[in-house]
């Protein structure tokens, strides 16, 4: 049995959410008995709301971001450098590993070889981008779930009335969506609640956070317009047409998906992983039967 | 930047969402608004050529900052005569355009006087100490991940920031006590 003072360096771990297990399973237990661990985690709990309240410590000035965005542009894909000096570019990158394994090999072969990869890369890149800007919308998710679970992101609407969460968001996000009302999933037996929402920044405007609380787990949904965010990569799983991108990040479920428009980021800590995920709050639903691997 | 093509637009905002962290980053390894847009700079044209490179599962945040690390030892390395602190210059850069719109004036002065604190707190830990809580409290980099640009092994990163967190708090105790009860700290500010 552990006393006290050796629960200094879990309570930092269990801010952090470094514990699992069985570990955090008897942290837990000890914090319902201990009163003097559940004030010590308070006050480091205020301090890191304060700290994450004063996000971002700097911001990068204008001057800064004008002469990255130029820097990024003579490295784009897209932009008016010449051809041949873009394709020397790739050469360069793709023809590395040539470099490394064919050392003496025949001069033709490494020319042609490097040829094809040129052609190859410059026919992934659109595809690596994608995922690339998939990557930083799904970091963004985590990163306003975490706010939202440690109390630095407030709901700004606390509801449980799908109409109301909708209307409070309608002029206030650049895109209309409307979240199902509870007639609609009346043939389902609901495993989760909505609890409300709130604005977040991404990509220089507003998404939306819907909060769901599902018994005492905290789930949000980051919703973004497809003009500013993207699903790719992961696992993916195919349901009533629509494919879902599930991924394990920073501890936490990750799921995102397309559709009309809009981009999803369901961020958790279901258990489970993949398709199991889905069907933690699917599995009473008609469409239940209806979630399978993509490829 | 052109963005009538998907590509480019992409790249913006893989460029851009990352940017006032490493920013941030560098003011607190540097301390100098000059030297934090160099190293910045330099940060994306050693990465740009290299994004389409890395693999889907990479952590794009992580290997961002710890190219600006390391830039930025290598700039030590240098300097024979070592690193020249030069003391912070005025607030310009200081972020304080993140308005959550439910704020009135007065939650809003109270919010840029709490930050203003904090940064205060933050600048008078060693550099250590200051980098360790960015990575953490800020990016949300997990232990593993600030081990990983620290070159350090994960139970230094957990030792560094109990020890980092425990001055903070000695410094920061005033406005930790103002924030649990607000109506004290406002009155006693002569806010209200």
């Amino acid at each position: 049995m552990k006393g006290c003072d050796d629960y200094s360096e879990t309570i930092q771990l269990y801010l952090d959410g470094e514990l699992s297990g069985r570990d955090l399973e008897d942290f837990q237990a000890h914090l319902k008995e201990c009163e003097a661990c559940r004030g010590e985690l308070e006050a480091q709990e205020s301090l890191s709301v304060l700290l994450r309240r004063s996000r971002p410590l700097y911001s990068a000035p204008d001057a800064l971001r004008a002469r990255v965005m130029q820097t990024a542009e003579s490295f784009s894909p897209t932009t008016s450098l010449p051809a041949v000096c873009r394709s020397r570019r790739f050469a360069t990158i793709l023809a590395w590993p040539l470099q490394i394994a064919g050392r003496g090999a025949h001069l033709w072969g490494g020319l042609v070889a490097t040829s094809v990869l040129v052609a190859a890369g410059l026919l992934l890149l659109p595809g690596i981008m994608q995922r690339s800007r998939a990557n930083s919308y799904i970091e963004a998710a985590i990163a306003a779930h975490r706010s939202f679970l440690n109390g630095s992101l407030p709901l700004e609407v606390q509801s449980e009335s799908p109409s109301v969460v909708t209307a409070w968001f309608a002029g206030k996000v650049p895109f209309t969506f409307r979240l199902p009302s509870s007639a609609e999933e009346s043939d389902h037996q609901q495993v989760y609640r909505l609890t409300g929402g709130r604005l977040v920044n991404y990509n220089g405007g507003y998404a939306a956070l819907i909060a769901y609380q599902m018994q005492r787990q905290k789930i949000s949904l980051l919703v973004s317009s497809t003009s500013s965010a993207v699903a790719a990569g992961g696992e993916e799983i195919l349901s009533s047409g629509i494919v879902f991108h599930y991924r394990k990040q920073a501890s936490f479920n990750v799921i995102t998906w397309s559709n009309h428009g809009l981009t999803y980021a369901l961020i958790s800590s279901l258990p489970g992983s993949g398709r199991q995920s889905c069907l933690v709050c699917h599995q009473n639903m008609a469409d239940g039967n209806r979630f399978s691997a993509y490829r | 930047m052109s963005r009538n093509q998907d590509g480019a637009s992409q790249t913006d905002a893989t460029v851009i969402d990352h940017l006032d962290g490493l920013y941030s980053y560098a003011l607190v390894l540097t301390r100098n608004h000059a030297e934090a847009e160099d190293l910045v700079q330099e940060t994306y044209v050693r990465a740009l050529p290299a994004m389409g490179r890395l693999r889907t599962d990479s952590n794009t945040k992580g290997w961002l900052f710890t190219i600006l690390r390391n830039v930025w030892l290598n700039q030590l390395r240098k300097w024979r005569n070592g690193p020249q602190m030069i003391e912070m210059e005025g607030d310009d850069g200081v972020a304080n355009s993140i308005v959550e719109p439910s704020k009135n004036s007065h939650d809003l002065y109270v919010s840029k006087l709490e930050a203003e604190q904090v940064r205060a707190a933050i600048d008078e830990l060693p550099a250590d100490f200051r980098e360790i809580i960015l990575l953490r409290e800020y990016e949300d980099l997990s232990y593993q991940e600030i081990a990983s640009v620290l070159d350090c092994p994960v139970g230094t990163v957990m030792s560094r920031l109990g020890r980092a967190r425990a001055k903070l708090r000695v410094l920061l105790s005033t406005t930790l006590k103002r924030s649990e009860h607000p109506e004290r700290g406002a009155d006693n500010e002569g806010l209200r």
